[in-house]
């Protein structure tokens, strides 16, 4: 059984390790699944206004805020593009793939595969009773979004067990 | 004498104005992990996990938590880094 795992590889970096084929896929697809941040429904989740009556202040907000924001995204996912070069089959586990990045890109990674678990749910109309369905079919694309949704939400539970400590895997 | 009433009476509004708490809510989502949004708790607002962990659940059982209470500004700027972790939060004057 392969065991996915995030750890310090030492004082400067993190490595992820027993990264099954399907994931290493899914990691791979991050930086075009981020593209789709500018589509409309992506747009609506990632930028979403801060009142919910106040017109004059979300207008503000839209325009000085949200650029700022596109940018931090951006970049986090501009990391995580640059640093997913770097994975690679294991050696003494073929089966399964393996990288090191910096720990200072910990927090890109975080906003990175969070963006693309909510683009994903926003551009294929995930809602909860996706998420919590079991029996998931891989010919429906909807399925198949969720299931990606999750596969990133496991890798995205293990890096903020790494920053914080243990917690359940449950969604709010 | 009444223009110096008049600037009181804008001063007592500022005053209130200023005085009125505004709340920062967070809203519940189907996709954030319950784990990711506790460590967003203790990372913007410096709460210790125990009460990232009841707001992260408050928001999970009731659809939202009060997360925060204070001045504009600087409620302003927790919604702004709550957004920045794509978490869906608001503000909203006290008592509105």
């Amino acid at each position: 059984m392969i065991e996915l795992r995030v750890q310090p590889a030492d004082e400067k970096h993190i490595c992820i390790s027993g990264i099954a084929p399907v994931l290493a896929v899914v990691l791979r697809e991050l930086p075009e699944i981020l593209e789709q941040r500018d589509s409309p429904n992506a747009q609506a989740r990632l930028f979403p206004n801060p009142t919910s009556a106040d017109d004059k202040t979300n207008q503000e907000w839209q325009q000085m805020i949200r650029p700022e924001l596109r940018h931090l995204f951006v970049s986090a996912g501009e990391t995580v593009a640059r640093d997913l070069a770097n994975l690679a089959g294991n050696e003494s586990s073929p089966e399964t793939y393996e990288i090191t990045f910096p720990v200072e890109h910990l927090k890109a990674w975080m906003s990175a595969i969070n963006q693309a678990r909510l683009i994903l749910a926003e551009t294929s109309q995930i809602d909860e009773e996706n998420m919590n369905r079991v029996d998931l079919d891989p010919h429906n694309p909807k399925d198949l979004a969720a299931f990606r949704i999750h596969l990133l939400g496991y890798l995205l539970h293990l890096l903020v067990e790494l920053e914080i400590g243990d917690e359940s895997t449950n969604s709010v | 004498m009444s223009q110096t009433g008049t600037i009181q009476i804008d001063e007592t509004k500022t005053k209130e104005e200023l005085a009125t708490p505004w709340n920062v809510v967070v809203h519940n989502d189907p996709i954030n992990l319950m784990s990711y949004v506790t460590m967003v708790f203790m990372r913007v607002f410096g709460y210790p996990r125990t009460k990232a962990e009841r707001h992260m659940l408050e928001v999970h059982n009731k659809g939202r938590s009060l997360v925060w209470s204070g001045g504009r500004e600087q409620a302003e700027h927790y919604v702004h880094q709550l957004h920045g972790y794509q978490l869906l939060a608001t503000m909203e004057k006290s008592g509105a």
